[in-house]
């Protein structure tokens, strides 16, 4: 018998290997299962119809209010993905900074944003910013589409800033150096020379966080943004039906995130510059 | 009478911390000259190659450009800086520009110089330093050598008045050593007013006007290179050298 290492090795690669392949397939296997049992329920269990696809119908109308939800949280998520991704550059700028004063109150807002669930964010800002106000005073009339925007971009700025700050401080500090020692100011350095890098470095955190970004929409629903939670709710409150409505949900979410993670696993490869290795 | 040096270090101290690393440094390059630092390492050299770059900051002394004081807290920095050329042992090319894009980017974006005058120019210079036909390579498909000598375009495409190098060669492989060397001394031969830090003593030899030694933050000795590595004045420099063979 061999010695590998101390205490041996669990399992040989091989059998790790199968162990592997039969988890996964139980795991594909039972949600098929589960899938086939939902879908085809009403052949399966005579009399238990799980989606009622009448109703699905219905809700999938163009008609639906379903579209407007839908619509709703695609502009609030184009909306916050960029004011999110621009705030996120000068909080990761502020968290490298060296001026501690700068630094501190960086560190001090992602510890913040991110330290604290976002239902909290977002009830205090819907519910705690008006109370500055005499009541009846408050000057908006619709506040939430404001607090929605204002909440997750406060929220995924902290996010992002962090992403770039983790790609600034993985390149090397001669490239600020190469900048600098050429006339450079820091901004023109960082602009021309750091952010550049640093962002193609960030791509895959940040694009993990626009998918984050697509799914905190549906937190929205404690403040009566009308987005497909708050559209669910209402649906299973007034037919008693949770499949339909949850299947289309389902699929109006995933219309978005699987694209939009094809898009970020794209901009990875394209960003990544070791690919500039190759000749 | 002499002029002034082109390039001053006056009783020039710097620490890390407590560590006292630069322990009173007077230096003059004049223009036109070619100053060879040698020394250990740890010695300092290459931290007062930075700091005259102000890469590093002193922390008491002073060192002028032309006169200048670069390293009052009122100076213009990066004004100055235009005129140091730096280049430096791990290149720093700027991996997302082409060769051409490494030596465009500075004259562009700080001397706001058009497009294609600074396209001319950076092919002007890649020719200087051998490298015309790579103009649109990026740093990761080239060697070492001509990484190196691209630094080297990109730092004189600012028309410096001093070029500095700090252990340029040591990051190369052995045979791609001679490539930048070359270039080094053909710009010698043009007069551009150099400071080099190098452990390459055959070219300190061949080309340095004058050899500084530095050993714990302190110049030990100075002197023509011929004298200088025939007949050391001090036991510190006979120790040094004796231990390169």
């Amino acid at each position: 018998m061999s010695e590998t290492g101390t205490g041996g090795p669990i399992a040989s690669d091989e059998t790790f290997r199968r162990l592997g392949m039969a988890a996964a397939l139980v795991v594909a296997l039972s949600v098929g299962a589960f899938l086939a049992l939902l879908f085809l329920s009403g052949h399966v269990i005579p009399g238990r119809q799980l989606i009622n696809y009448g109703l699905l119908a219905e809700l999938a109308q163009p008609s639906s209010d379903y579209y407007g939800a839908y619509i709703n949280i695609l502009q609030v998520f184009l909306l916050t993905a960029v004011m999110s991704v621009i705030c996120g550059v000068f909080v990761g700028l502020g968290r490298i900074s060296k001026t501690p004063l700068t630094a501190g109150i960086a560190r001090l807002y992602v510890e913040f944003f991110r330290g604290t669930p976002f239902l909290f964010q977002i009830m205090a800002i819907y519910y705690g910013v008006p109370a500055f106000f005499e009541p009846g005073t408050f000057p908006l009339t619709n506040f939430t589409w404001p607090a929605a925007i204002v909440a997750l971009t406060l929220n995924h700025a902290a996010y992002s800033g962090e992403a770039l700050r983790g790609g600034i401080e993985s390149l090397p500090t001669g490239q600020m150096e190469a900048a600098r020692s050429l006339g450079m100011s820091y901004v023109q350095a960082m602009r021309n020379v750091v952010l550049p890098q640093a962002w193609r470095n960030a791509v895959p955190a940040v694009g993990n966080d626009l998918i984050i970004l697509v799914k905190d929409t549906s937190l929205l629903s404690v403040i009566a943004f009308p987005e497909l939670i708050s559209q669910f709710q209402y649906t299973y409150s007034q037919q008693f039906e949770a499949w339909a409505p949850l299947v289309l949900v389902g699929v109006f979410y995933l219309t978005i995130t699987v694209p939009l993670s094809a898009l970020v696993n794209y901009a990875g490869e394209v960003a990544d510059p070791s690919r500039r290795a190759e000749p | 009478m002499n002029e002034a040096p082109l390039l001053a270090f006056e009783n020039v101290h710097k620490y890390f911390g407590e560590t006292h690393v630069l322990k009173g440094i007077d230096l003059g390059v004049d223009e036109g000259e070619l100053v060879v630092v040698i020394g250990p390492s740890g010695s300092g050299k290459s931290t007062l190659l930075r700091c005259a770059n102000r890469l590093e900051e002193i922390q008491e002394g002073e060192i002028r450009l032309a006169g200048t004081p670069l390293t009052a807290s009122d100076a213009d920095v990066n004004r100055l800086r235009q005129r140091i050329g730096m280049v430096f042992q791990s290149f720093n090319l700027f991996p997302h520009k082409t060769a051409a894009g490494n030596v465009t980017l500075a004259p562009r974006k700080v001397r706001g110089i058009a497009d294609e005058k600074a396209e001319e120019r950076a092919e002007t210079l890649l020719e200087r330093v051998g490298l015309s036909d790579q103009r649109d390579s990026y740093p990761a498909e080239l060697s070492g050598g001509q990484q190196q000598r691209v630094a080297i375009a990109r730092a004189l495409a600012m028309d410096p008045d001093v070029m500095l190098f700090d252990e340029v060669t040591s990051a190369l492989d052995p045979e791609l050593v001679g490539e930048v060397l070359g270039v080094m001394r053909d710009l010698a031969a043009e007069g551009m007013t150099m400071m080099v830090v190098t452990h390459e003593m055959g070219f300190a030899r061949e080309v340095a006007d004058r050899i500084v030694l530095m050993a714990d933050g302190e110049i030990v000795e100075t002197g023509e290179p011929e004298r200088f590595f025939t007949d050391p004045e001090t036991e510190r420099a006979e120790q040094f050298l004796s231990k390169l063979l």
